[in-house]
């Protein structure tokens, strides 16, 4: 696969719960996009100096979108971008997964986009997702619209996503489990998968990134075989092969 | 035609740009025509596999990126046998950065290593406990290294200085002493980043090698002092981003230059700025590298 470097327009940038949805027109990441992947998002000045990467959300034939939550300087000023401004992209980045048809889906608050993203190619599986609140949760018709069993809850109400894999935890039999969200809630959901003798489970995993071409080795993840590159060697890897400390 | 070429020692480089060392891998040529370039500086190699540091490895400043990475490689073996021949096709003059914590293992990897254009001596990471900048600040030890390397290699040697010698003139010409072809001037500055929620330093080793646009007057400066007091060709690096601050450094004295965390920001600068370098010697009728020093 040979990523793209592109200068490409901002179509739209609006608000989807409590995120901000940043859609790029572009024809060529159509073609190229495949499940797992990702993209450099970076500005046209020297600062902030260097791209963030972002799992896609959704890749059309004529654009693409990312979601964006406010964290730093980046996705402050990426919040902000209006149609028309001008963005540094490149990618397709990162290892291509072959999602199985069906599965199960665990996502905590922003880890619903690559997992919305993975979803797009399957048939239907389940979905468990959480978040600090109720707004915090969107695409849940479109889920449910592509076969998905959607089990949802929040913090605000009380409610953690590990505590609703923990009573539905047969649904997760025999099946390939895909899980992006915060370190604790990943760590959380291994804990249980352990104590249920499962272990066909994936984890997208995050980290500061530099190149995305595995240039820098700035994104490393310590697995049970020394650091890995989350850009060249990830974003998904098998859940038991990670350390979360 | 313009003619861009530019010489040290025995070297004959196309044009004045590299690529730095530990910023660039095989899949930027999927992106950018590497033999268009006048040269490139491979990630460190040392003897043994090393690592790298525990992540968070890298954080972004204004205009600028502090890492800590601690020379991630697969030693010495797995370089000549898997790295090198991929590299070797790449069209262009390979530099091999090396990296020893002692004084054997620099000569064990140079007398290894054949068939490129030279060595680029890493004494200078500040990212590593055993060698790197502490090397770099003794000019003795500087001195030691570059001739107990040159005393096993015929190739030339490109000396890497670290910023925080106390006085980066005494290191340049301890390196020329000890028998080095050119010097790279220079590495990362030590920088510090706090992780404001923790209440402690981001890097699990506290500080971080400081690299970028924020650091090229520092740099520029340091090129300018070394080319004012010692005769040996000069690779200016730190914070070039455009074309023009190549003509800064190749003013100040440098003889090539190095491109480094540029391209994080943008993938093709290396290219880019090699076509507007060629553009604005163009509208100055300058036909050559030479023809920027007249007045």
């Amino acid at each position: 696969m040979a990523p793209i470097f592109k200068i490409l327009p901002v179509l739209e940038n609006k608000k989807l719960g409590t995120y901000r949805k940043v859609t790029l027109a572009d024809k060529q990441m159509y073609k190229l996009a495949e499940c797992g992947n990702f993209v450099m998002i970076g500005f046209l000045t020297l600062d902030p100096y260097l791209p963030r990467p972002f799992s896609f959300l959704e890749v059309n034939k004529n654009t693409f979108s990312i979601l964006v939550k406010v964290k730093g300087k980046g996705t402050q000023r990426l919040s902000r971008v209006r149609e028309g401004d001008n963005l540094k992209v490149l990618g397709p980045l990162g290892k291509k997964f072959c999602s199985p048809k069906e599965g199960v889906l665990i996502a905590g608050g922003i880890g619903i986009a690559p997992v919305y993203y993975q979803s797009k190619h399957m048939n239907g599986g389940i979905l468990f997702y959480g978040g600090k609140s109720k707004k915090d949760l969107i695409f849940i018709k479109e889920f449910k619209e592509n076969g998905f069993k959607v089990r949802t809850t929040n913090e605000e109400d009380g409610g953690l996503v590990t505590n609703l894999i923990k009573k539905h935890a047969e649904e997760l039999n025999e099946k390939q489990i895909f899980v992006c969200g915060t370190i604790e809630m990943i760590k959380s959901v291994r804990n249980i998968l352990n104590k249920e003798q499962i272990d066909n489970a994936y984890v997208y995993m995050e980290e500061r990134m530099g190149c995305g071409l595995g240039g820098c080795k700035s994104c490393a993840v310590a697995t049970t075989e020394g650091y890995k590159l989350i850009c060249t060697e990830g974003p998904i890897f098998p859940l038991k092969e990670v350390s979360l400390d | 035609m313009i003619d861009l070429s530019t010489k040290f020692g025995s070297l004959k480089l196309k044009n004045p740009i590299l690529l730095a060392s530990g910023v660039w891998d095989v899949p930027y040529t999927k992106l950018i025509d590497f033999s268009k370039l006048g040269g490139v500086v491979c990630k460190g190699v040392s003897l043994n596999p090393k690592e790298g540091n525990p992540p968070p490895r890298i954080t972004e400043t204004p205009c600028g990126v502090i890492n800590s990475i601690g020379l991630e490689n697969k030693g010495l073996d797995n370089f000549i046998n898997e790295i090198l021949p991929g590299i070797k096709a790449l069209g262009t003059q390979i530099f091999v950065n090396i990296f020893g914590e002692s004084i054997e293992e620099f000569k064990k990897i140079a007398s290894k290593i054949e068939g490129v254009a030279g060595f680029e001596v890493n004494i200078s990471c500040p990212n590593v406990g055993k060698g790197g900048e502490s090397f770099g600040r003794d000019p003795k030890m500087v001195f030691s290294i570059t001739k107990a390397i040159c005393d096993v290699t015929e190739l030339p040697v490109i000396v890497k200085l670290t910023p925080s010698a106390v006085n980066i003139e005494e290191t340049a010409q301890a390196a020329k002493e000890g028998g080095a072809t050119a010097v790279t001037v220079s590495n990362t500055f030590p920088g510090l980043a706090i992780d404001i929620e923790k209440k402690e330093p981001l890097f699990k080793r506290i500080t971080g090698g400081l690299s970028g646009p924020a650091i090229k007057p520092l740099a520029l400066y340091n090129v300018y002092k070394v080319k004012n007091s010692v005769d040996i060709p000069i690779i200016g690096s730190g914070g070039i981003a455009n074309y023009k601050d190549v003509l800064e450094f190749l003013i100040a004295g440098a003889t090539a230059v190095q491109l480094g965390s540029i391209i994080f920001n943008n993938p093709l600068a290396p290219i880019e700025i090699l076509d507007n370098l060629q553009c604005w010697f163009e509208d100055n009728s300058y036909k050559n590298l030479k023809d920027l020093y007249k007045k």
